[in-house]
């Protein structure tokens, strides 16, 4: 907590008026939490939103990519199909025409199985998928086959019963005729018809027989059978043959089928596309979309609850700190922290209230404080020193200080170290209490029960004299009484001097009676005496100061001691002299009563003259008249209102008892000196 | 006067023994008591013209002497002699007819004054309660009739109303009247109502 924090911190409260700061019941606290303003939620709202609509074109153009990119598989699946069927078909006609040929040029009539293997040499191998050629005679039996088999001619015809209406088709029609797909040594095979004529009569029948697998072998390149899926289905679906043993998974917009036709029969081609890798990929990006977008959700909410917490935070911070001010506000206690340099860094409204000065014109001040008093200047700064000490009492210490409108006011100062969030010391912070009520309220107490035991002195004193009275009374009134009759006797001349001479002697003896009362009362008096131990005269003058320096300060007056060096030693009562001393002192202050402040001054001297040591009390008070001068040690003799007229007889017996001697003098200044005098050698 | 004595009363005998010289100076015959229990156990009022009390004694205090005096109906003049500080007290017992009080130290000779003058009220006060009861002695004669007869006459009846009321001649009231006349020794009706009233009075 740096010195300029605070004095910022400071100067942005005091900015507003004190009588704001104090604050009506019925007001919110300056600093009370201010809900959050409504375009926040908004704000939320719109940023959810935003990253909803985000996260939908995102996945919306994914789909979209993905519907273009399925599209264009398609186009390409298509494009493939058509073209293996077209293929397929060109290469069936291609085969009907050279069978057609084979069979013309076996139009001579017989051809044996070597010429027939001879011809077809050539055209097996060139021919995808055929896996054999076989020529009928017009009866149907097996004349020749290639390539060469076991089976011979024998006259029984060769076509079996599937294969048998296609092959009567052709021969009817003189057209080629495929016959259906069927199974032939666990391969789908199937025959193609080829009738040839010879003069104008049916010569007999060219069969090649077509392995499907083999079709596909030989007319579905790798760069297709790659990317698809080639199958020949029959009419129901089943797959007859395909062209990879790797099926794909068969997702019907991904494939086409056409139907063969050659060879008809209802085989279809059908070709299913694998399309995984780019599946994969796609995935992966709309993880990664949905990922990013997750995350951004995720970094969103989390921010939105940060900021919800740092609100919160900020709420609880400036509701503590209104809680504070309003504390801080309410209190009674004057508050007030300085620097080290001794600058106000801050005030409360109590404070400010209590010396009268506002906030604004105490912050940053160095001391001396305009409510220090001008005269007490020293004095409170060596307070506050002594306060400041390290290892000094926590008592709080008393001041006198004056308000902005110069009334004064008695003060209790607590001070203690300013430490900062660091732990290092920043100034002092002091509290202060207003304590002139509490201090007139004890004073007032304190005259009061003066007063009561001054009361009660005065009814003993009361009860005494009537009591001497009274004994005095009765001899005084028989001695009258004898000498008033003796008169009557002597004027009417009836009696003798014999007879008047006892009553004259028994006046005597009650004139004895009353001088035994007077010494009776002398005694009494005399049986306090003091009680004398050596004693430095300075110390009993010092202890005597101290004892009277409270009233002084009271009644702001200041004693100042000029005392010998010689400091000697004398045999005295000191409680006795000390009472001397205070007497004088308190007549002193009385005297000053109308004294101008600043020169309400008491100076006690001590010097040594001779065999004697004199003691001086000078007043800077109205002085005194010379009828009050001459009356100044009778008793009952007081110039105050309240005064009994005993305290300077008091002093003279305490100084007679101890030999010396009490005087007054004018001093030469305005006022009076006081003297007594004590002879230094034992009594 | 001559044979009316002054008692003083107070429990110190310079005080007692200066007064009583006093007043022999002066011609007054004095009596002194050491305490008011002294005083009250032997005290006669037939001589006695003035008492002087002190206030402040040991045992019974003056106020409280005389209190038991005013108990015995006794009508001799007091005079309070009092000490510093004793004056309320002094004043109540002047407001219960005490005839003065002194403050010490007094004036002698205006003590005796005083003194003086509460014996001449005594001897005033003596001599009507004589005739009181000299009245008293003589109504004390009259017959039962002749007391009847006296009242009617005082209410102013005549002679023949008395006797119509009373049943008797007229001849026998003038008798009467005559007989009260001479025990009373009045000459007239007019004489005889102011004695009755004085004494009832």
């Amino acid at each position: 907590l740096s010195s300029g924090a605070v004095s910022r911190i400071v100067a942005t409260e005091s900015a507003q008026p004190l009588a704001d700061a104090r604050g009506g019941a019925g007001e919110p606290w300056p600093g009370a939490p201010i809900p959050p303003p409504p375009s926040h939620r908004w704000q939320w709202l719109t940023a959810r939103v935003a990253i909803a609509l985000f996260v939908a074109t995102l996945l919306g153009s994914l789909w979209m990519l993905h519907r273009s990119e399925l599209e264009e598989d398609r186009g390409s699946l298509i494009r493939d199909a058509l073209w293996v069927e077209q293929n397929i078909q060109f290469n069936l006609e291609r085969d009907i025409e050279q069978l057609r040929d084979l069979a013309a040029d076996s139009r001579g009539g017989v051809v044996d199985q070597h010429q027939f293997e001879t011809r077809t040499r050539h055209l097996l191998p060139s021919s995808a998928g055929l896996l054999r050629v076989v020529l009928l005679d017009v009866d149907g039996a097996l004349r020749a086959s290639a390539p060469g088999s076991n089976e011979q001619s024998s006259g029984v015809p060769w076509v079996d019963a599937e294969s048998e209406p296609d092959y009567r088709l052709a021969r009817s029609v003189g057209r080629p005729a495929y016959g259906p797909a069927h199974l032939v040594a666990g391969e789908q095979q199937l025959e193609v018809f080829v009738p040839f004529y010879r003069d104008g009569a049916l010569a007999g029948t060219v069969v090649g027989i077509y392995g499907l697998k083999a079709i596909l072998a030989g007319l579905v390149p790798w760069w297709l059978a790659e990317k698809h899926w080639v199958t020949i289905r029959d009419a129901a679906g089943n797959v007859l043959a395909a062209k990879s043993n790797v099926e794909a998974d068969g997702r019907p917009e991904l494939t086409h089928q056409a139907a063969l036709d050659p060879p008809g029969h209802g085989l279809l081609l059908n070709v299913e596309s694998y399309g995984t890798k780019t599946l994969l990929l796609r995935n992966l990006l709309a993880v990664v979309i949905l990922g990013l977008a997750a995350a951004v959700t995720w970094s969103v909410w989390s921010m939105r609850r940060h900021i919800q917490r740092r609100m919160d935070t900020e709420r609880a911070l400036q509701e503590e700190h209104a809680f504070r001010k309003a504390m801080e506000d309410s209190l009674v206690t004057g508050m007030r922290a300085v620097d080290l340099e001794g600058r106000i860094i801050y005030v409360n409204p109590a404070f400010c209230q209590m010396v009268g000065y506002p906030a604004s014109e105490l912050l940053g001040r160095p001391g001396p404080q305009p409510y220090w008093p001008v005269e007490e200047h020293d004095h409170i700064a060596e307070a506050l020193r002594n306060a400041r000490r390290p290892g000094a009492p926590r008592a709080g210490i008393e001041l006198e200080l004056v308000r902005r409108d110069g009334e004064r006011f008695e003060a209790l100062l607590y001070e203690a170290p300013l430490i900062d969030a660091q732990g290092h010391q920043a100034g002092w912070m002091g509290s202060l209490l207003d304590i002139t009520e509490r201090k007139r309220a004890r004073e007032q107490v304190r005259l009061q029960e003066e007063k009561l035991a001054a009361t009660a002195r005065l009814v003993t004193m009361g009860e005494m004299a009537s009591a001497i009275a009274h004994e005095l009374n009765q001899p005084l009134s028989a001695i009258a009484s004898y000498l008033t009759g003796c008169l009557n006797f002597l004027e009417s001349g009836g009696k003798s001097t014999e007879e008047i001479g006892p009553a004259l002697k028994k006046a005597a003896q009650q004139a004895q009676r009353a001088g035994h009362i007077i010494r009776r009362v002398h005694a009494f008096v005399r049986k306090s005496e003091p009680t004398r131990s050596r004693v430095r005269i300075n110390a009993v003058i010092e202890e005597a100061i101290a004892f009277a320096e409270g009233e002084a300060r009271k009644r702001r007056m200041r004693v100042r001691s000029r005392l010998c060096e010689a400091n000697p030693e004398l045999e005295a009562d000191p409680l006795l002299l000390q009472q001397v001393l205070l007497n004088l002192l308190r007549n002193a202050m009385d005297a000053m009563a109308d004294t101008p402040a600043g020169q309400r001054e008491i100076v006690v001297t001590s010097e040594v003259a001779g065999a004697m040591v004199h003691v001086g009390v000078a007043d800077h008070g109205c002085g005194m008249s010379p009828e009050v001068q001459g009356l100044l040690f009778s008793a009952f003799f007081s110039t105050k209102k309240d005064g009994m007229g005993m305290g300077l007889n008091i002093c003279r017996s305490i100084l007679e008892l101890h030999r010396g001697r009490v005087w007054a003098e004018p001093a030469p200044h305005g006022g009076t000196v006081f003297f007594f005098s004590l002879p230094l050698e034992a009594i | 006067m001559s044979d009316g004595i002054v008692h003083v009363v107070d429990d110190d005998a310079a005080i007692r023994d200066s007064l009583c010289w006093l007043l022999r100076s002066r011609g007054l015959p004095a009596h002194h008591w050491d305490s008011g229990e002294a005083f009250l156990a032997g005290f006669t009022d037939d001589t006695a013209r003035c008492i002087v009390l002190d206030v402040r004694m040991e045992g019974l205090s003056g106020v409280e002497v005389f209190d038991q005096l005013l108990a015995r109906r006794c009508r001799v003049p007091v005079i309070f002699l009092t000490g510093h500080g004793d004056v309320p007290l002094a004043v109540t017992a002047l407001k219960s007819g005490a005839f003065d009080f002194v403050e010490k130290p007094f004036n002698d000779n205006q003590l005796v004054d005083r003194i003086i003058e509460a014996m001449k009220v005594c001897e005033v006060r003596l001599q009507e309660q004589h005739a009181e009861a000299e009245v008293a002695v003589r109504l004390g004669q009259l017959t039962t009739r002749e007391r009847q007869v006296m009242e009617r006459v005082l209410a102013g009846e005549l002679n023949k109303q008395i006797a119509d009321a009373l049943d008797i001649a007229i001849r026998t009231v003038e008798v009467h009247r005559a007989r009260i006349f001479e025990k009373l020794g009045v000459r007239s009706a007019v004489e005889l109502a102011g004695l009755v009233l004085k004494h009832k009075g």
